[in-house]
């Protein structure tokens, strides 16, 4: 198994290099990096920048050095944490992403959760009542919310349930309510839940939407498989059959969605934390694309995209423990 | 003369339209004695399988329709039970194996777990279900049963596999095993070695079995008495011998033509010539 | 002559039977065609200029006078029509290189006309007096201020007004051609990418397969919104239409080149590319005329789908503030503006919504019923 996960990790290697070496191109190719590198203004990105932020990104992307060269010191530094430091207020920008990581990876986690929790009993009671009324129900709500665009919805959400004209049940915008520090525990906690509810469901119905379109083909194909006749010739109750025999065969393939939802969710959790206003990733990524906090938004993108590579890893890793029949060898 | 273990009247089985339905079974009649061994033989899409399933209402319905007839077993109708009712027959009084071992066993559970989980829904009063696992593996010739209880079915041979398929079958002590092709997806070897397995079983208990298959080869030998079936219907039942020495009907003597026998030379394949048969 | 045509149907034959028999794909090839219609049609619709204005006993057309050039591609299309009502028969017989070709023409239009830049002209022949006029049926043009303001939706203002006094039901009319337009050309240019990229790897395997498929999966590791954020931000001066067709089709190839890739690897080792290599004929042939049209209809489904996560995408960035600039109409421009009066004007929210609803939805059904048809054993249902 380690010598397994081992090779994985191998062979991560030269994606790694693929995603920091087209980050890098996408920096240098830049018109704003393009006139810095011809020892122009920059202003060729038409962002304004101040004369110490064009030294800095010089030196930090080492535009005066040649490509190859700059691109190993990059990645050098990279490796380091080293991500350099915002324009904003010149603090390291790994320390600016990685304050903001704790809720984006909260919500986007709770909403993989949750999706996974609702989508396959969904997924498992369509295929089950196959071709009947609540499987074309499901399956048609399932394709509506899978259509229905993420800020739509949220925009419509707290329209109508968050203040506004209409009812009131939910907090509108923030993590918190004003007044979150003077309370205690419990209902400082509770002032949290209610904030995180409308970005949450915004964030999960599209991926529970395409997680229980998965789960019921999985389904279906497993419950089409001859060991679901030879366990229900051994007498087990059908509840039995569908729960333990087919279900853990149709789990298999579903683990690994959740590496393909991941991208998803983070491009949907930049749109819903600035609908929401929610201090995460997204929201940083908005205000460095706003004042062109270059270093800021570099990092994100790299750090995104290993992320990603990460999951992809870590779904080929469960794949292997949970199908029996592929070996590690 | 005794109640009969199993008595199919009239059954028939339809799928599709309703209009122009598939009579996979057309109306079959046949009986089956404890302790005997009956062959059911027929080409494919005879509606062997499909009378199979149907002896515990293992088809599905819908697609399946039970349009007529009775399946009495032990003088119960079977097509009459409660879902529970037919909970309690499956496995404990009637058990199948099926034509492909590697895709009727679970991949992802050990073959000692399904076995188990036969064991402890019908035989409760066991205590020492993993010895009776044992046993049951030891029974149908798997070589050190005791470490082979955490295999997973993809860690077996074909044939093995079969063999756990039989264990399971027969770790109930079912009245009547059926075996629906039990050896057309094993290499020639491997057919033998299952077919005498099952016949040392069938010396050994007093259990009934059906066996269901294509190929007469297999029925000398073994089944006491044999049902011929052709397109949904029974066009021929008697004495295993007396249908192999002197078939009846054409379909019959066609099939039995069609093995190859030893030291016999075949100049051509023989091929059922439909257009002699009705 | 006749029996065998009957009894022999061809592909393109089947497979329409199939698509045919699916009531939620036909529906949604209906809509998606009636919203080309409506986005090709937008300026006789939506328009603050009469259709016929009769005045002083002159007759004028003043909306004809007032259309600009981005207006003028219906024109285009009427022929492009006719062409393919002219030469159904040749479709039957080559269906993938006459889908293609239709495909390429539109983009080609499209992306001609994206290039250019709306005018605007502020007069209205609403109030201007006239013994007779005839009005679209909303006499609003989508960049025209009115004086009421944040209107729910009236008879007078279908579905509302904006803070500027803007008809929404005007900005939803043109914004379709925005939204329709970029769906189309974006994915066009993926396709384009991922048949060439995917097309080479599948056919010549070894190192070329190798590299093109690391190349994919260090794509498929961005994160698709937050990669083409960065790309458009990178280059924002270059903003417009064109501009964000490209973003969008340069980073949402990779699916239909491993698409073509494994439909390539799979056909390029079929006895007929084997036959078509063995009586000499050169890649390129065996390419576009063996390969291509076998594995177009898993391509087409891709591009269903793919032209629905375009609309998605170019709403999402009009919403975002990173899509078309303003003036232009954009069903996300409209639902952006309705983030900042969310506590009260639901209808900015609501039309634009469901609009890009419908049009994702019909996408999906299309491209569900396509799969359906082109691989009946994949048949969900
Ligand atoms: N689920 C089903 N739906 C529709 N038709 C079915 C179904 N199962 C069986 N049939 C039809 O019933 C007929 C009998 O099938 P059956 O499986 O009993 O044949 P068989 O004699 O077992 O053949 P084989 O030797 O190939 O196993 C066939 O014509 C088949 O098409
Ligand atoms: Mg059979």
């Amino acid at each position: 198994m380690t010598h397994y996960i081992i090779r994985r990790f191998l062979l991560l290697v030269p994606t790694l290099f693929g995603i920091t070496l087209l980050t890098f191109l996408l920096i240098r190719l830049s018109p704003t990096n393009a006139a810095l590198i011809k020892g122009g203004g920059g202003e060729g990105g038409g962002k304004a920048m101040t004369a110490e932020q064009r030294e800095q990104i010089v030196k930090f992307y080492g535009l005066d050095k040649p490509p190859l060269v700059a691109y190993g010191n990059w990645v050098g530094k990279a490796m380091r944490g080293d991500l350099g430091n915002s324009f904003a207020d010149h603090r390291p920008v790994a320390d600016k992403i990685l304050e903001r990581l704790p809720l984006t990876i909260s919500i986007t986690g709770s909403a993989l959760i949750l999706s996974y929790f609702l989508a396959i009993p969904l997924g498992v009671i369509a295929a089950i009542k196959r071709g009947q009324v609540v499987d074309r129900t499901i399956s048609f709500v399932v394709f509506v919310l899978y259509s229905i665009p993420s800020f739509a919805a949220a925009l419509l959400l707290i329209l109508f349930v968050a203040g506004g004209d209409y009812l009131n049940l939910l907090p509108m915008y923030g993590i918190n309510s004003i007044n979150a520090s003077e309370m205690s525990l419990f209902p400082w906690l509770w002032d949290r839940i209610l904030h995180m509810i409308l970005p949450v469901v915004c964030l999960t119905y599209a991926s529970l939407a395409s997680i229980s379109r998965y789960a019921r083909v999985s389904m279906l194909e497993a419950l089409s498989q001859d060991f679901v006749r030879t366990a229900r010739a051994k007498g087990l109750r059908e509840r039995v059959v569908i729960l333990r025999h087919a279900l853990r065969n149709a789990l298999i393939p579903l683990i690994t969605i959740f590496a393909l939802e991941l991208p998803v969710l983070i491009g949907g959790a930049i749109i819903i934390e600035s609908i929401f206003t929610l201090p995460g990733m997204g929201q940083l990524m908005f205000q460095s694309l706003d004042s062109w906090d270059e270093p800021v938004i570099m990092g994100i993108t790299v750090l995104a995209a290993v992320v990603t590579l990460l999951s992809y890893l870590v779904a080929d890793i469960l794949y292997v423990i949970v199908d029996p029949r592929i070996s590690y060898e | 003369m005794t109640m009969p273990l199993l008595q199919v009247e009239n059954l028939g089985i339809h799928f599709g339209p309703t209009v122009d339905p598939v009579k996979a079974v057309d109306g079959i009649s046949f009986s089956m004695q404890a302790g005997e061994t009956l062959a059911v033989v027929g080409e494919s899409g005879s509606g062997k399988s499909v009378t199979a399933l149907a002896l515990t209402r293992l088809l599905a319905s819908p697609p399946a329709r039970y349009v007529s007839g009775s399946i009495a077993f032990e003088g119960r109708d079977v097509l009459q039970l409660r879902e529970g009712e037919l909970r309690s027959l499956r496995g404990k009084q009637i058990a199948y194996i099926f034509q492909e071992p590697g895709s009727s066993l679970n991949p992802v559970f050990t073959i000692g777990y399904q076995i188990r989980e036969a064991i402890e829904l019908h035989r409760p009063e066991v205590r020492d279900v993993t010895a009776e696992i044992v046993h049951a593996l030891d029974t149908v010739g798997i070589r050190n049963p005791a470490s082979r209880l955490g295999d997973y079915p993809h860690q077996l041979s074909g044939g093995m596999q079969q063999r756990v398929m039989i264990a399971m079958a027969l770790a109930c002590q079912p009245k009547l095993l059926v075996a629906d092709e039990p050896t057309t997806a094993l290499d020639v070897t491997i057919q033998k070695q299952i077919m005498d397995l099952l016949k040392d079983l069938k010396r050994t208990s007093n259990m009934s079995i059906l066996l269901i298959t294509h190929n007469f080869g297999l029925v000398a030998g073994f089944a006491d008495r044999v049902v011929v079936m052709f397109r949904g219907k029974i066009v021929e039942t008697g004495p295993t011998a007396q249908v192999l020495q002197n078939p009846q009907h054409p379909y019959t003597k066609a099939l039995i033509e069609c093995v190859p026998k030893l030291g016999q030379k075949q100049h051509r394949l023989k091929v059922i010539d439909y257009a002699g048969i009705q | 002559m006749n029996s065998i045509s009957l009894s022999q149907e061809t592909y393109t034959q089947r497979l329409w039977r199939h698509f045919h028999a699916d009531k939620f794909a036909l529906n949604g090839l209906r809509i998606v065609i009636l919203l080309f219609i409506v986005a090709a049609l937008a300026p006789f619709l939506a328009n603050s200029h009469a259709l016929i204005r009769v005045a002083d006993g002159h007759v004028s057309f003043p909306i004809f006078l007032s259309l600009e050039p981005i207006e003028w591609r219906f024109l285009l299309y009427v022929p492009l029509a006719g062409l393919v009502y002219f030469f159904r028969h040749r479709f039957i017989a080559h269906p993938g290189i006459f889908i293609l070709a239709v495909i390429g023409f539109i983009a080609a239009v499209e992306i001609f006309l994206a290039l250019t830049h709306p005018i605007n002209d502020p007069t209205n022949d609403r109030d201007r007096p006239a013994s007779f006029k005839l009005l679209p049926p909303i006499p609003y043009s989508p960049i025209e201020s009115t004086p009421d303001q944040f209107s729910p939706p009236t008879w007078k203002h279908l579905c509302g007004t904006d803070s500027t006094g803007r008809d929404i039901a005007a900005r939803m009319l043109h914004g379709a051609r925005t939204s329709l337009s970029i769906g189309f050309v974006a994915q066009s240019i993926a396709l384009t990418i991922g048949i060439a990229l995917g097309g080479l790897a599948g056919y010549y395997r070894s190192w070329l397969d190798i590299g093109i498929c690391r190349f994919i999966e260090v794509m498929d590791c961005f994160p698709p919104l937050l990669f083409i954020l960065v790309a458009i931000s990178l280059f924002e001066s270059q903003n417009n239409m064109f501009y964000i067709m490209a973003v969008i089709g340069l980073t949402s190839w990779t699916g239909v080149a491993r698409l073509v890739r494994g439909e390539f690897l799979r056909l390029s080792s079929l006895p007929f590319t084997l036959a078509a290599k063995a009586i000499g004929a050169n890649d390129f042939r065996i390419i576009v005329r063996h390969l291509l049209p076998n594995a177009l209809g898993p391509i087409l489904v891709a591009g269903t789908f793919g032209v629905a996560s375009a609309i998605l995408i170019e709403s999402s960035l009009s919403f975002l503030g990173f899509g078309m600039q303003a003036p232009t109409p954009s069903w996300g421009d409209i639902l952006s503006d309705a983030r900042r009066y969310i506590d009260f004007a639901w209808w900015l929210a609501f039309f634009p919504g469901l609009a890009i609803l419908i049009t994702i939805m019909s996408y999906n059904f299309v491209g569900e019923g396509l799969r359906d048809a082109v691989d009946p054993r994949l048949k969900m249902k």
